[in-house]
Order: structure tokens, then sequence, then C-alpha cells
């Protein structure tokens, strides 16, 4: 009777039609395209605010602050290095952030029917040497403890529900990102062999007992060797190796895409090769892939980490010019509220700052933030009344269709212990990636809302066909400067070296771009380090 | 006279075109229905090809027979074709009961309809032997009729299925077929013979094809019935599932989403067994949970225990606990127990509502549907367990049926192993209840204060359990799993287990 469900209401419907027209009329009406309206929005980061930046038309200070510590920017790394201060017993400093919220990449947004995240989503399983990192997971009670065998005990409703992913592919969901049903045998041998060498990447040391690919990018080996493959893309990496199954060179391309922003034409083959191999996947015993995620994505993580900046924070608030003046490093800030301009008077100053910003604030760093590229990013956030496709796996956290343009979907209700929703709200990435970001970027801010709409509605069409009639509204996100795109030869460069030097041990840079791998455990790492040598210097 | 015979022509071969159109669709109908209520779609649908395109054959060559008023002949057959074609699959969801007969008058209404499209055709040339030349002729007709098979075949999946459904598509496409039989009597009166008599055929046939497509919703919900194999009595659609309750003889069921929930006959069985050996064993049961069960049948049973002076039904769907305070055939069932002052009913998510309550309670009865997907899974999860650990006294009980050992080992002992992280004393027992089988339940106490085998108070009037816990929680080799993991919900275990099992069924 599978016919029987909505037979009423579509009888009825069909007489309509019929009373109106003849019976080859609804036929054609059918394969005309429906003009179906709903809300669209566009929002991003300040940009406008930022790009004030260049022009430099401020008011002069009208007040002075004295602080001993100063941090420029409030995303991950900003906060993290509050949080470090604190637990050094400091507690005279003070946090100004452009935007009127904290977190940066790791913000997040809301409607009637769920959270959703503006940018960063989850954080893999940490390594078990990254001890920082677990004790601030324990902190929060994100561990709960650890077992006899020394595995941490994760809260299981922050781990990522099952089903996790599926993938679009050859017209059917799979389970699991990996290209698997529907392969040749050829295919599946090199999908094999190229899994078999990430695993000795993932396990490989240098001399001094050094992971070749580690998280933070700090700790990882400096051998020559290592250079050399940043200087290759990941596909000639991939060629070198005598690869040339297509459902490889798709799936390697969608995993650079998705992490750095820049597809494997671009990315440097360290880069590539670090998103499978730096992470040890030795936190759990039996599921290694694991993610830990919360519907507003990082944003949570980014809570956490804010309460030890309460009080001490301004928001809205550009910082214009950072300089030395008289043995004092000196930030001229400029209030977006009162429309003021401010002069902070610091011993020290962290810019927690990225690097593109960094060059209109501070002299002389224009020559190497050059090297710094940085790729768009656009997130589309869609209220669905449902989500139909042909059900062949169910509806999972990630939800990626092999080849398409975009990175997927998530969906945002997918932590909720609810057994059913009102309507559906997912999340729709998509990066810029190509070898010109600067000019990616500026054809995107010219570009209407409805040009958005059509790149997102098509793409979903793939793997949805009636997407466009269950929506009710979009909501699109544009990140003009997404995140640190690791192009060749930029991890090892003498750029990226210089632009992390301190100046004069007064103002200190710190920012996951200068890992060049734009992750939370970067930034977190970054934040911590900076104030480690702050308080040394 | 020639625009005429171009008239003429015309409108024959607009009836090739239409019967081309109408049998294919016939023969679809046919071939989806076979699938739908038969199964095998290869089999069927290359069976029913096959069928109607060699009864074409016996259509046409039974053709060279007719010599004799060939024009009232070729009206006749539309006809009919529209009428056999038409009702067949009316004809076909009524019988579907009927297992042998079914099949028997599937083929022979797909033979008929197939041999009149195939006489049809033949006796159309003939018709038109004398007014037109024969390479036009054949051109012209095989034409028409191959257009018509094309626009059948890709309308058919795309436009009528969904919006007329099976037996609407074949009752339009009758009605279609009539009409051209109508309009043909009219427009070709000169050369017909007895107009006035085909017409009235042609009237009546349109009229009955009509009545049945205004009232085939009522066939639809009757042959529903026919598919329960009981008849129904009762159906109802709230926003979560589809309510449907039959009666055969002096057996009520009541099913949820085509799933059986429970037969007036057992379900004694099955209430009594989740219920009473956790109420007897409780060292107090004053205040009792519990969650789905919206039917009321455990509600009855706990109301058998005069010591209760609370219990809390959650269940999220209000079309269900409604139903069942209202209707009459089912407050019978369960004895007007969901309106008994001690019960407050709430619709709200089992998880959610647990998370939030703050109240504790002497005994948890846990009667959520079979984990069948990721959304019932987390009911089952550790997590959720963890939950439920919050509102329990100290030694307090806790039951929750928990699927067929004997069908589902692995989901079954997962659940108990899931529990048994949680709930320092856990056991496990089974029923056999005829209209489900061999059905389990994982029971556990909160605590050291009372055991499995204590029997603190009894109810009268039982018709199955007999307070012999003992008896119940021995498992045969048959029911038991080993080597299963916890179900989490970052992993979801049970659910594969439940998929794999019940699925290979």
């Amino acid at each position: 009777m599978k016919s029987g469900g909505n037979y009423n209401s579509s009888r009825r419907n069909f007489f309509k039609i019929l009373g109106s027209t003849v019976l080859i009329v609804p036929f054609l009406d059918a394969c005309k395209e429906k003009v179906v309206t709903f809300l669209i929005r566009l929002s991003g980061t300040n940009h406008i605010l930022g790009h004030k930046l260049r022009v430099k038309n401020f008011p002069k200070p009208s007040k002075q602050i004295q602080i001993p510590y100063l941090i420029v920017g409030g995303g991950i790394t900003g906060l993290s290095a509050a949080r470090q201060f604190v637990k050094k017993g400091i507690s005279d400093f003070l946090l100004v952030e452009l935007e009127n919220h904290l977190g940066g990449n790791s913000s997040n947004s809301q409607n009637k029917y769920s959270k959703y995240p503006l940018g960063a989503h989850y954080l893999p399983l940490p390594n078990l040497e990254d001890k920082e990192l677990l004790k601030f997971l324990e902190e929060e009670n994100i561990i709960l403890g650890y077992d006899e065998k020394g595995f941490p005990n994760f809260d299981e409703l922050q781990l990522t529900f099952a089903p996790d992913e599926r993938l679009f592919y050859k017209n059917n969901w799979q389970e699991g990102i990996v290209p698997r049903e529907g392969n040749s045998t050829a295919e599946n041998i090199e999908l094999n062999r190229f899994f078999k060498m990430m695993e000795e990447f993932r396990s490989k040391k240098d001399a001094t007992g050094l992971y070749w690919f580690m998280i933070p990018m700090q700790l990882s080996s400096k051998e020559p060797e290592l250079k050399e493959l940043d200087n290759l893309t990941m596909k000639e990496w991939l060629q070198k190796q005598n690869f040339t199954s297509k459902p490889l060179y798709t799936y390697v391309d969608y995993c650079c895409r998705d992490d750095f922003g820049l597809g494997i034409e671009f990315v440097s083959a360290y880069a590539g090769i670090h998103y499978f191999a730096a992470r040890k996947q030795n936190s759990s015993p039996e599921k290694t892939e694991t993610v830990l995620t919360w519907p507003e994505g990082n944003a949570r993580l980014a809570h956490h980490l804010k309460k030890y900046s309460t009080e001490k924070t301004l928001k809205n608030h550009l910082v214009y010019e950072v300089k030395i003046k008289n043995d004092k490093a000196v930030a001229l800030v400029f209030d977006d509220k009162t429309k003021t301009s401010i002069e902070i008077i610091a011993d020290k100053i962290i810019m927690a700052t990225p690097q593109f910003v960094n060059q209109y604030l501070v002299e002389d760093r224009k020559q190497f933030t050059k090297n710094f590229h940085y790729a768009p990013w656009l997130l589309a956030t869609l209220v669905v009344s449902d989500l139909t496709d042909n059900s062949s796996f169910p509806l999972s956290w990630d939800n990626v269709a092999h080849g398409s343009k975009g990175l997927g979907y998530i969906y945002n209700q997918h932590q909720s212990l609810q057994q059913v929703q009102d309507k559906k709200v997912i999340t729709y990435y998509y990066s810029f990636s190509s070898s010109d970001c600067g000019k990616s970027r500026r054809e995107i801010y010219k570009k209407p809302k409805e040009y958005w709409k059509n790149l997102v509605i098509n793409d979903l069409k793939i793997s949805h066909p009636n997407i466009e009639e269950v929506t009710e509204s979009i909501d699109i996100h544009i990140l003009g400067h997404g995140m640190i795109s690791p192009k060749t030869g930029f991890l090892f460069s003498e750029s990226k070296h210089k632009a992390s030097k301190s100046i004069a041990d007064k103002i200190f840079f710190a920012h996951s771009d200068l890992s060049g791998i734009s992750i939370f455990e970067e930034a977190f790492h970054q934040g911590i380090n900076v104030v480690n040598k702050v308080i040394l210097s | 006279m020639g625009k005429n015979r171009v008239k003429f022509e015309f409108l024959l071969l607009f009836a090739v075109f239409t019967i081309a159109t109408c049998g294919l669709v016939y023969e679809l109908v046919a071939g989806t229905l076979a699938s739908y209520l038969l199964g095998d779609s290869v089999k069927q649908f290359s069976f029913i090809i096959g069928v109607y395109l060699f009864s074409m054959g016996v259509g046409s060559y039974f053709s060279k027979f007719i010599t004799k008023n060939l024009l009232n002949t070729f009206v006749e057959i539309e006809i009919l074709v529209g009428l056999i074609g038409g009702l067949s699959s009316v004809v076909l969801f009524l019988l579907f009961e009927t297992d042998f007969a079914f099949q028997f008058i599937l083929y022979s209404l797909v033979f008929v309809t197939g041999c009149l499209v195939g006489l049809e055709i033949p006796l159309l040339m003939n018709i038109l032997k004398d007014k037109v030349e024969f390479k036009d002729l054949v051109s012209n007709v095989f034409t028409f009729d191959y257009i018509g098979a094309l626009l059948a075949s890709i309308l058919f999946p795309l436009l009528l299925v969904p919006k007329l459904g099976i037996m609407g598509t074949s009752l339009f496409f009758g009605m279609i077929n009539v009409s051209i039989a109508i309009a043909l009597c009219y427009f070709l009166k000169l050369e017909l013979k007895k107009v006035i008599v085909l017409r009235a055929k042609a009237i009546v046939s349109f009229l009955i094809l009509f009545t049945a497509f205004i009232f085939s919703e009522n066939i639809l919900s009757f042959s529903e019935g026919k598919l329960y194999g009981e008849n129904i009595i009762y159906t109802h659609s709230t926003p979560y599932q589809r309510i449907v309750l039959t009666h055969n003889k002096n057996d009520y069921r009541l099913y949820l989403n085509n799933n059986l929930q429970f037969s007036s006959l057992d379900e004694y069985r099955y209430h009594e067994a989740l219920v009473h050996p956790a109420m007897s064993m409780a060292t107090k049961v004053s205040n009792i949970l519990v969650l789905g069960g919206g039917d009321g049948l455990a509600v009855r049973e706990i109301l058998k225990y005069k010591q209760v002076q609370k219990i809390t039904v959650v269940d999220l769907d209000e079309g269900m606990t409604k139903l069942f305070k209202t209707n009459q055939v089912l407050v019978n069932f369960n004895k007007n127990s969901l309106n008994n002052s001690k019960v407050t009913v709430y619709n709200k998510d089992a998880y959610i509502w647990t998370k939030a309550c703050k109240e504790k309670f002497d005994v948890v009865i846990i009667d959520f549907p079979d984990p069948s997907n990721y959304s019932l899974g987390k009911l089952y999860s550790l997590n959720f367990y963890k939950t439920v650990q919050n509102l329990l006294h100290t030694d307090a009980v806790v039951v929750i049926q928990t699927t067929s050992p004997y069908f589902a080992p692995k989901s079954f002992w997962c659940i108990n192993k899931t529990v048994m992280n949680v709930l320092p004393q856990i056991d496990a027992y089974h029923a056999y209840v005829p209209s489900f089988g061999e059905w389990g339940f994982t029971i556990a106490i909160n605590g050291f204060g009372t055991h499995f085998n204590k029997v603190n108070r009894k109810a009268d009037g039982l018709r199955f359990y007999n307070y012999q816990f003992e008896k119940y929680n021995y498992f045969n080799k048959d029911m038991i799993a080993k080597d299963i993991e916890i179900n989490r919900l970052d992993n979801q275990i049970l659910v594969r287990y439940f998929d794999e099992e019940w699925g290979k069924l």
C-alpha cells in the first residue's frame, strides 16, 4: 500500500489542476521549474569595519588605558592565551576583539530549531601525547576520567552520535566518507595502498624521536625530506606515487578542501599528508576516527574558554595600530560603539590576530605576510521541512556527495536526544579553492545572495532532488579569510618563521596561521605557548 | 468528402493512440500492483509484460474472424478495454486475500486486456484499408501506437502514480478509454449502426468507472483491511505513526506503522510479564514511572496494587494516549486505566523528559518500540540508562522490554549488557506470547536491598504470571549471544544488531 499514504490530498490537488486544464498541461507543469520563494539572508565576518584598516581614518585617541598585558583578537588563540594567563596566576590583562562576539572561526548562531556553527564544527579525538589539550578537556567535563588501560573516557553526549558519516557515491548513500562500494578492484587496491602509506606516515619518526607529522606542528620533525614534501603539491605527490584511481583523487581532494580550503592542485603535500597522519588515533581503543562535536560546533569550546576573560574583554574594538613607544607596547584602538579611539599602553602585547590583519597594524610586515594565503569560505544554513533522499543510508552527522563542488553538509540536530524534529537544520560548507585567494575574495563580495542560493541549492540537488521545495530559509555566511591555506612551500618558509618572531620582547605573535594549519589544537597551543614566552621574557 | 475522410481517419488514429497509452498503463498497473502485493518485482514485471505481449498476439490472430460490423466492434472493444482495464486494479485490490485466485485473476485480466488491445490494431487497419493507402496506413497506425506507449511509460511513474495512486490511475485511464468510445459514437454516428445502444453502453460504463473513481479511497481502506487479513475497525494517523485497530472473531489487534503492538487474546501474557516481576520484588511501589506504553495496558496491571499512589506515563504520541482514554473498545482493554486519578500522562519526548525530571521513583517500566532505527536506538543507550538511574530511589526496580531473545539474541543481550554497566543488580527473563513469539525483558535493581526472587507483594486475578521469577530467567542455548558490545550513542551498535537479526527473517 505504498501509494496509500498521501493519496488523499494529492488526489484533491489533482482535481484542482484537472478542473482548469487538460491532461497534458499538468505534465508540462511538473517539468517546468517551480518558482520557489524562501528567505535568504547573507552575513559574514565584519569586513566593512576590518577594511577601515586600509584607510586608517580614525579619530585621535581621547582616552588612555594602562595594563600589563594586552591580547589583541578573541579567537581561539586569544582566548587560550587568556586561559593560560589565569593558569599562571596573572589576571591583569585585557582582551580586545573587533567583532561583537568572541570565538573567531569558532562562532555560532541559532534559529528557532537549533544552534548551528558559523565556522569550525568539530574536534577530532586528541592525541594522547597532547597533555595540555587532554587537561583542558578534563576541566570542561568532555573527558570524564580514564579507564584502567589509560584511555580517556569521553562524554557520550559530546562524541558524534552514530551514524556519523555518509557519502553519496554512484547515486547511493554509503556509510563513511571514503568511497568503498562500487569501486573496481584496481580502485580498491589503490585506496588500500594509499591508506597503508598514511598509516606508515602516522607512526614515522626522525632520528631525534620527533614524529614526521604531529599536532601541534611545532612538535613535528624538521627533516629536510619534509621540506621537499612541502614543495610538492598533493596532486604531484599522488602522481609520483603512481596513483591513478579517480575516486582516490576525488576523495583526497575533498579532504584537503575540507581541512585547508585548497584542493590537491594547490595544497602542499606535507599538509595533505598531515591531514591523514598527524592524528595518532591513540585515545580510543576501538573507534579510531571519532570526533567530538556540538550543535553549535567549536563555539562550545570557545564558550568554555571565554570564562577566563570575562570582565576583561572589549568587544567591537578595532585595533588599528601597534607600536613600541617609550619602551612600552602601545595599541591604538577604535571603539566602534562610541566612535572614539583609545590608547592602550601595555608592557607586552600579544597579537592573536591573523597576519593579513597584522600587516596593517604593525610596521614592516607586508614583506612576509604577502606569502600568507587565506581561502574564502561559505557556510549556508538551511531550515528544511523534510530531508528525503533515496534512503540508501540514513541521515548522518556529516553528509558528503562524492565529486561535488561543495564539502557536503552537517546535520545540526544530530546530537539531539529527541526522537522527532519539527524542522531539520543543516549547514552546508563550501571553500573557494584557487591559486589566487585574493582574486576569489574580491569576486565573492560582488556576488548577490541569489547567486549563492543557487550555488548551494544546485549542489545539494545532486543528492536531494527536491531540496528547493522543502527549504524554508537559507542563512549564508561568508568568511572572506576563512583559514590559512598551506600552499606549497609555505609551512617551512622563511616568511612564516619571520612572522612568528616577537618585536623587542614587547610585541608577540600567536595565531594558527603561524602554525600554517587552521585547526583548534594549533590555535589552542599558540595561545599557551605565547603566554609562556611572554612570562619568560 | 475529403475533409470528412481526414476527420474520420484522424479520429480513429487518435483512438489507436489512446488505446496504446491506456493499454500500456493497464499493464504497468498490473505489474506495479503485483510487485506491491506479491513482491519480487523483477519476476512480476517480466511475467506480466510477457503475458501482455503474448495476448496481444492472440488478439491479433482472432481479429481475422471479425468480418462484419467492423466499426461497431471497434467501438465496443474500446468500451470493453476501458471497463476491464479500468476496473482491473479495483478487482485486484479486493481479491488480494485469496492468494491463488489472485494470481490467476491477475493474469486473466492482463490476458483479456492484451487480447482486446491486440484486436484493435488489425481491426482498425481493416476499417481504414479502403480509405488510406496501405503504406501510410501501416506507418500511421504504428507511429501512434508507439507514441502512445512512450507517453504512458513516462507519465506513469512521474505523474500518474504520485498524483492518482495505482487505483486512481487505472480508473482514470478507463474513463479516458470510454470517453473516446463516446466521442466516436458522436462523431461517427453516420457510419455506425445502432448508435443509441452503443452510446448507452459507453455512458453506463463511464458512470461505473467514475463511481469507482470517486469511491476509490473507500475501496482502498477496505482493501487495506484485507491486507491485514482482518477487519479494520479503526484507523488513525498521528504526526508520529499510523494506528490501525483490527477485529477478527474475538481477537482485536493494534498495529503501529504496520507493526503488531498487541493482540487482545494474549496481551495479558506480555503485560503481566512486563509489570509483575518488578512490582513484586521492589521494596516500595508508591511512585511508578512508565516510559512509552501509551496504550495504558501496563498501567492497568500496575493499578492492581493498592499500594500504588502515583503513576506517571510519558508517551510521545498524544494521539495514541488520547485514543486509549476515549475510544470505547480500547478503554475496555485498559480498564480505563489512563483516566484513573492516580495516573498523569505527559506527551513528551521520553529522553528529554527524563533528563529534566527531578522526581524519584520506586519502579520504572520502559516499554519503547523495538530499536529499529537510529532515533529509537538512542532510547536504549548507555547515556539513557544513566539518565534513568538518576530517577531511581535506592533499591528501585527497572524493567525494560528487550525484544525477542529467540529472534534477536544479540540485540537482547546488548541491551542487557548496557544496563549492566549502570545498575548494580541485573537479570533477564522471557515469556511466551503467541502473537509475538518468545519475548524478553531486562530487569535491574538500583541497590542490594532486595533481589530478583523476592516477592514483597502480590496482586490478585493474574492469568499468567505466578510470582515464581526463577521459572522465567533461564535461557536455552539458542537464546544466548556472546561477544556483545555496549550500546552507546556514538556507536549505536544495537541498531546494527537489530537490523542484522530481524532483517534476515
